[in-house]
């Protein structure tokens, strides 16, 4: 009876240390990092543009945009690398344009460039990490397998020119440029990252309308239909993408 | 005590007589992918492997897939027509005709869809179909299994592929898309040429190739990718000589077949078609969605004066309202005599794909 007195009075005590021991500080959990993408959703003047739908250009030809592609490259804020590379392809990927996990903090202004600089612009196209979207399988088409290297923007579209009320789409607008010297900067400030409750967007849009009627510099589709790498073709390919870069804008 | 050692023996015994349980771990695959090449996606439930590669194969050229056991894939995917049909339509087992021209396996595994429409989002899921069509194989894959699970043969080759003896269909078209992954052609005299242009160290035999590439070819690989020549390179470039989209390149004016427009039911794809690499294009004719042309001469003429206009033609279709890039005579031959740079011999007769 003893003992086993000794043995709860041991045991008592034991208790007593143990629940005197003092509290280990709490585990800081530090913050999830968030989820920030960055759309563009293309318009046309007040209204959203989608593939294949017509508008009345400012000349009043009807026009169907086909296909919208460019490529933003070396995003980031200051040391903050944001992305390597995006690719927008409204057709195929709708408004998404690009995303990272991340801090917005970190992201409170983004510089990228408009196209791709020289830099890497005449690499091999297999040459880069396979999840880029300058890996030659991601850039599909954006790319031109001689030396100029990668298309920065690619517009297509049908016009309808002839305004008799007839709907005859029958003349095709191709305007791809790329080359070094058309290589443009954007950037963005002050950047108000939208909660989306699920992470934070950055809403751009591109006005198609704008672009084609940027003040000094409009397009006339009807004159104006085709910009490739051809050199007497340098002076539209040089408006085109600077209208282009103006059109680009936060929402 | 003796009784108790009498059953422990016993037990031990009928232990040590229990049948061992087979295994067999398959062999990775290891793609030969040229150094110009792109990274091929492998779908992470179908891995390469040895096993799966030679099952695949097999049953590739295997005639118990149809309904009569008289056709196997290799029945309009034939070696020595770059994987193609020489026909304009295929014929099935019942007589019947296709309405589209079998397309040519070449470095399909780089495809982001399949068939000239592209209702097939894998190869795999691709594969599956041809057996089942009436037009086609006509078989069902019910039967055809049943079939190849009582062939011991199979059975062994399925099991050291897949490592069960509980096989259907999938894994029949995982192996046969394993195989199709390894038809790579990338040994052309184009792809020194296309190497040469980029920069990229040409091999001391790829030098000797480059050595052979012909003035006219050279001329018309210029034409073949000028905007005001053939302008052919915006929907034929790079590696795989093909960009994955789909396009009216303005065969017709009205459609008989709506292609893409069928699938999608989007009337902005009526009248596309998947564009076609045209690697290997000496031996893969006849042409287009439904072969309606034989020769390159009749498709070269084609792209020069008989594009008709659309709704949905590509706009990178230059000069369509003049009905092509007119070339003359002379372009059209250095154009013919580029396009034979494609032809890939080592491929087309690389054992390791021949019926085995």
């Amino acid at each position: 009876m003893r003992a086993l007195k000794q043995l709860v009075i041991y045991c008592l005590g034991a208790c007593l240390i143990t629940s005197c021991k003092p509290d280990e500080p709490e585990e800081i959990t530090p913050p999830c990092p968030d989820l920030l993408s960055v759309t563009v959703q293309p318009v046309f003047g007040g209204e959203t543009l989608y593939l294949d739908s017509s508008y009345q250009t400012p000349e009043g030809y009807d026009i169907q945009f086909t296909d919208i592609k460019f490529y933003l490259q070396d995003v980031r804020n200051g040391l903050n690398l944001f992305k390597d590379a995006a690719l927008f392809d409204y057709r195929l990927r709708g408004t998404n344009l690009m995303e990272r996990v991340g801090d917005k903090n970190d992201y409170v202004s983004l510089q990228s460039n408009l196209g791709v600089s020289a830099l890497v612009n005449h690499n091999d196209p297999v040459g880069f990490d396979p999840a880029s979207w300058l890996y030659i399988s991601n850039s599909n088409d954006m790319h031109w397998d001689w030396n100029p290297g990668y298309i920065f923007v690619k517009i297509e579209a049908k016009v309808d020119t002839i305004q008799d009320g007839n709907s005859l789409f029958d003349h095709n607008v191709v305007y791809h440029v790329g080359k070094d010297e058309n290589l443009k900067t954007l950037s963005f400030t002050d950047i108000n990252w939208v909660d989306i409750g699920s992470g934070y967007v950055l809403p751009l849009k591109l006005d198609m309308f704008h672009f084609l009627n940027v003040g000094a510099s409009p397009i006339d589709v009807k004159t104006a239909f085709t910009s490739h790498s051809l050199a007497g073709q340098e002076g539209l390919s040089e408006q085109i993408i600077s209208n282009f870069q103006e059109s680009l804008t936060p929402f | 005590m003796r009784f108790l050692l009498f059953i422990f023996g016993f037990i031990v015994l009928a232990l040590s007589c229990e049948k061992d349980k087979v295994s067999h771990v398959p062999t990775p695959y290891v793609l030969e992918i040229p150094s110009h090449f792109p990274v091929m996606q492998i779908p992470e439930n179908n891995p390469m492997t040895v096993e799966g590669v030679a099952l695949g194969r097999k049953l590739f050229y295997e005639k118990q897939l149809s309904g009569d056991n008289t056709m196997s894939c290799a029945a309009c995917h034939s070696p020595a027509n770059a994987f193609s049909d020489q026909n304009q339509f295929s014929e099935g087992i019942d007589g019947v005709l296709g309405t589209r021209n079998s397309m040519a396996l070449i470095n399909v595994g780089w495809n982001q869809f399949f068939f000239w429409d592209g209702r097939a989002k894998t190869l795999e899921e691709q594969i599956l179909l041809p057996v089942e069509n009436p037009v086609e194989m006509h078989d069902n894959w019910a039967s055809v299994m049943a079939t190849l699970k009582n062939d011991v043969t199979y059975k062994n080759l399925f099991f050291e592929a897949f490592q069960t003896t509980d096989i259907d269909s999938t894994h029949a078209a995982k192996a046969i898309a394993q195989f199709i992954r390894t038809m790579i052609s990338g040994s052309s005299k184009y792809d020194v040429m296309y190497k040469t242009e980029n920069n990229l160290p040409l091999t001391a035999f790829e030098q000797t190739v480059y050595a052979t590439v012909t003035p006219e070819e050279t001329a018309g690989y210029d034409l073949f990718k000028s905007l005001n020549g053939a302008d052919c390179f915006h929907c034929h470039n790079g590696p795989l000589m093909q960009v994955q989209k789909f396009s009216n390149n303005g065969l017709d004016a009205t459609f008989t077949d709506n292609g893409r427009g069928a699938v999608t039911g989007n009337p902005n794809d009526m009248g596309k078609f998947k564009v076609p690499t045209l690697r290997n294009v000496e031996y893969s004719g006849p042409y287009m969605h439904d072969g309606r042309f034989g020769t390159l001469d009749e498709v070269i003429e084609q792209y020069s004066s008989g594009i008709q206009m659309s709704s949905t033609i590509d706009p990178l279709i230059e000069f369509a309202n003049q009905g092509g890039v007119q070339l003359d005579a002379f372009e059209k031959d250095l154009i013919k005599k580029f396009l034979l740079t494609l032809t890939d011999e080592a491929f087309i007769n690389n054992p390791d794909f021949q019926e085995p």
